[in-house]
């Protein structure tokens, strides 16, 4: 089995590791200029949309031409 | 500059970079994303006004791909990669602007940054899902089960209302000994693809069907992948589960200790 990031699985994978995942800095430098929390709860509530958008398929010409590029 | 520096990720320079450059990359909203060196580290940023907010899932993902591109690009420059989660962005500071405080907090950070770079190096991050279908697997649980049985034969023999009663109870037991069978599948599979790869994190299984039993992020030398294919074939021809293997992605889950 091959590993892909390619499809409608991938792109909720990378939805869950970039929006919930990597580093998070301690520091106070990194408050957002608005001042405003509620990023992360925006991002959240959208993310459901957004599994189901990709349950759909409706995000497949989206999001397939941008994952071909693999790193090496 | 007065705005902020949304961060991408931080790399090991090769040494070849400007103190300040260029990717040959847009990111978000069209911007230009530059290279800041300090010493031997570089982070990947650009300018922004303010934090990327939306509540339109499209809008959202488009970013996301365009954060990971850029992540992307930086990891097959520099052949690794520390990424950060969205949004995230240096703001100006007590009359300090953020360029100088990202610089400020690459030199505090840098022994930890390069640990982790080092800790990190050759590995990628690799997605992984065991879905189950409860019914297919059902029959091989509940094969020697003696209180099933035992129910079932009496649902035969009795009356309707009692069948049904009777049926309810049923259910109920195969529930828990499915509950039961998950576990213990989980804690098989998890020791199979433990042995493979270098470190694991267990994520919580989404709501979908068939129903997710397992939802695993790995972190393994990339070259050591076609084993954890291998071993993931082995799971994916046990009759009634299915294995999903997605990646190879920037170390997102391993970059937080």
């Amino acid at each position: 089995m091959q590993p892909t990031r390619e499809g409608r699985a991938s792109i909720v994978d990378l939805l869950d590791r970039v929006l919930d995942k990597g580093l998070i800095l301690n520091a106070d430098l990194i408050i957002s200029l608005a001042g405003v929390p509620l990023i992360a709860v925006s991002l959240r509530a959208a993310i459901a949309g957004v599994e189901t958008m990709a349950r759909y398929g409706l995000m497949s010409a989206l999001i397939e031409p941008s994952l071909r590029n693999k790193p090496s | 500059m007065n705005g902020g520096l949304y961060l991408y990720c931080v790399c090991r320079s090769t040494g070849k970079n400007p103190f300040e450059g260029k990717l040959q990359l847009k990111g978000l909203g069209g911007q230009e994303v530059s290279l800041i060196q300090d010493r031997d580290l570089v982070a990947i940023v650009q300018e922004c006004a303010g934090p990327f907010s939306s509540q339109d899932p499209k809008q959202i993902s488009e970013w996301v791909l365009t954060h990971q591109s850029v992540v992307d690009e930086a990891w097959k420059k520099y052949g690794n990669v520390i990424p950060f989660s969205f949004d995230t962005i240096i703001v100006p500071k007590e009359g300090c602007p953020a360029m100088e405080n990202l610089i400020q907090w690459i030199r505090s950070e840098g022994t930890s940054l390069k640990e982790k770079l080092d800790r990190l190096e050759g590995k990628a991050e690799y997605g992984i899902q065991v879905s189950w279908d409860p019914k297919i697997v059902a029959p091989k649980v509940i094969r020697h089960d003696v209180e099933i049985q035992g129910l079932e034969d009496k649902i035969r023999s009795g009356g309707e209302g009692t069948a049904y009663l009777l049926d309810q109870k049923r259910q109920e037991v195969l529930r828990r000994r499915l509950e039961i069978a998950a576990d213990a599948y989980f804690k098989e599979f998890y020791e199979k693809i433990r042995g493979v790869v270098e470190e694991v994190r267990v994520d919580k299984a989404r709501k979908e069907e068939p129903p997710m039993l397992m939802n695993l992020s790995c972190l393994l030398p990339k070259i050591d992948s076609p084993r954890l294919g291998e071993e993931l074939n082995r799971i994916g021809r046990i009759e009634g589960f299915f294995v999903r293997f997605t990646g190879p992605w920037p170390p997102y889950s391993f970059v937080n200790r």
